[in-house]
């Protein structure tokens, strides 16, 4: 496997994202998104007080990404991770090219390597689109006012940000965990309905599950417990141990999905 | 076991373009190919006959490194394809199995160059590479409509030209001109006899006996996944148990009698509705039987062997290969025979 090879197979896959609808509306719904949330917030009058920051959300501008982080990790994010890497594999059997691509100077290896790579960068381009929109949204439309964080402590505009931006950066392993989970559906279903759906509902399902009073060992397998790893950050003192936790679990995720997905392709007949 | 067959300039296995020795692939229960071997030299038009199911477009597939073989090696212009290795197609390979599929969202020529960019080559030729393949296959005026609105027969000359793009010197084409009008078929075989010409070794699937047997100096016949025998037209004829005469008397009733029962006579009423019959027989048996006509008083007034089209050595190969099976090249040694007199063309 080269980089070169690994690189002609992501430059290839990028052209064809480019081409299709369904990346550009994601993009467009993760840019614009935030900035309905924020003005339907500004004009109605109740706010989502159930929510982590869900009151401040009219007080300051930062509190509008972190809230909408907390909206995201229902059901947003599962979304956004599986919508490319669920139908890039299973869209080649879909259109009948894998016959077509796999007999180029391209090894299996570079092609899969090519195509998750692809795939964790649209995830990663969503996630980023998302919070930058939300930090714009909230900034533009609310202001620059500090934020009191979970402990009650007021920070200043300039920390919050960076803690807003670091609540971010905690969702992506989780994503990248979705990201692999779906990779692994599209190559072992074959069908995109699968690749991108299943993930969205297993996703749901462990969400529903926090909610009842299970087993904590089976709680803390599960991937979506990852997406509120953020919340420690926001505290005094700061806590990170759910953040380890919920990153080793993607991370296992990630490998053990990929592991599988890599073993299923390379051991494939197409065609047969 | 390796096929060595002497060629100038080096041994035979560097020479050969294509060289599958023993492969096997199973499915479940059912041996999709069994001990499959087969051998082309460049510059040989080299076609794969057999009936559906019999194992030629598993064996491309195989072949082109998209299904892992069970067993047997294969090489491509010198080069192991090593499926645990990903089987990646060594440059200079090229082909398509079935009907070529292409993104139809894109345009012909935009999938073109996107396959170019998965291909090894300089970056600065690459819209001169697929300008000049989709002019090749006559595709230049529809190259920025999106393949959506291709009909079967553009995309097979899309597959077509997707295949030139890597200067092919080993061709695999599954049924080529299978969805093409007679033009684009006549264009297509022009084209891969032209390859062939220019040193290409092309190795041909078809259903459509007379276009194997017009492009095609050699020719491989599969059956149940296994290769019933391989050579020129010309050897696979002498294969057939027996000759045949297109024979006229002056009464075909009673020489229809006269042959029942005897050994090593088969006659028939001729079916090109000229008449007359036309008789399966060795020459020992053809003359006892013309003998036997004339002492029953039946005048033999033409007698001439008749040249076996391939489409009935076709049928006769895949139809009785149990019956004739003693006198074809099934054995390793006998199959390796026909593959020194196909290579040696």
């Amino acid at each position: 496997m080269s980089v070169r090879g690994v690189l002609a197979v992501v430059g290839v896959e990028c052209s064809k994202l480019s081409a299709q609808l369904k990346a550009r509306i994601v993009l467009a719904a993760c840019a614009a998104g935030p900035f309905a949330f924020a003005a339907a917030m500004r004009v109605q009058s109740s706010v989502p007080s159930d929510t982590l920051f869900g009151r401040a959300v009219n007080d300051s501008g930062f509190a509008v990404p972190l809230v909408v982080l907390g909206f995201a990790a229902l059901w947003a994010f599962p979304v956004l991770t599986s919508v490319v890497g669920g139908d890039l594999f299973s869209s080649e059997d879909r259109y009948g090219t894998w016959s077509t691509v796999l007999t180029r100077s391209r090894s299996r290896a570079e092609v899969f390597a090519g195509k998750v790579l692809t795939a964790l960068g649209f995830s990663s381009l969503a996630v980023t689109a998302l919070a930058v929109s939300s930090v714009a949204a909230g900034v533009f439309v609310v202001g620059q006012q500090p934020l009191i964080n979970l402990s009650g402590v007021l920070i200043s505009p300039a920390t919050a940000l960076i803690h807003v931006t670091l609540a971010w950066a905690c969702v992506l392993p989780p994503a990248f965990g979705f990201t692999a989970l779906a990779v692994l559906l599209s190559v072992a279903t074959r069908s995109s309905v699968a690749g991108v759906g299943l993930p969205v509902v297993a996703g749901l399902t462990m969400e529903l599950y926090a909610m009842v009073d299970g087993p904590e060992a089976v709680r803390r397998v599960f991937i979506t417990s990852a997406f509120g790893t953020w919340h420690g950050l926001l505290t005094e003192p700061r806590y990170y141990r759910p953040l380890i936790h919920g990153t080793t679990v993607s991370a296992a995720y990630f490998v053990v999905c990929l592991a599988i997905a890599y073993r299923v392709l390379q051991r494939r007949d197409i065609g047969a | 076991m390796t096929v060595t067959v002497a060629a100038p300039g080096g041994t035979a296995a560097q020479a050969l373009a294509l060289e599958a020795v023993g492969v096997c692939k199973r499915y479940g229960d059912r041996d999709a190919l069994s001990d499959v071997d087969l051998v082309v030299r460049p510059g040989v038009l080299h076609g794969l006959l057999g009936p559906n199911g019999a194992g030629k477009t598993t064996l491309m597939r195989v072949l082109l490194g998209l299904v892992r073989r069970d067993a047997g090696s294969v090489r491509l212009l010198g080069r192991d394809l090593d499926a645990a290795a990903g089987g990646r197609v060594p440059h200079g390979v090229a082909g398509f199995v079935e009907t070529p599929a292409f993104y139809p969202y894109l345009s012909g020529r935009r999938n073109l160059a996107l396959l170019a960019r998965l291909d090894d080559g300089p970056r600065s030729d690459r819209n001169g590479k697929v300008k000049r393949a989709l002019e090749q296959v006559g595709l230049g005026d529809q190259a920025d409509v999106a393949v959506a609105g291709y009909s079967a027969g553009m995309r097979q000359r899309l597959g077509l030209a997707a295949a030139l793009l890597r200067a092919p010197r080993l061709l695999f084409l599954d049924e080529p001109t299978g969805s093409l009008d007679p033009a684009g078929a006549r264009d297509i075989r022009a084209l891969s006899r032209r390859m062939a010409d220019e040193g290409a070794a092309v190795v041909l699937s078809s259903h459509d006996m007379s276009e194997v047997e017009e492009l095609c100096a050699v020719i491989t016949v599969i059956n149940r996944g296994r290769v019933i025998c391989s050579g020129t037209v010309g050897a696979l004829r002498t294969l057939t148990s027996a000759a045949v005469h297109a024979m006229h008397t002056s009464d075909d009733r009673a020489a229809l009698t006269v042959a029942s029962g005897r050994p090593g006579v088969k006659v028939k009423a001729a079916r090109d509705g000229d008449g007359g019959l036309e008789v399966s027989a060795d020459v020992n048996a053809l003359d006892a039987y013309v003998i036997a006509l004339g002492c029953a008083g039946v005048a033999v007034r033409v007698l001439e062997r008749r040249a076996r089209s391939l489409e009935s050595l076709f049928l006769e190969l895949t139809g009785h290969a149990e019956a004739i099976g003693a006198a074809l090249p099934v054995s390793r040694d006998a199959r390796e025979r026909t593959c020194a007199s196909a290579v040696a063309l």
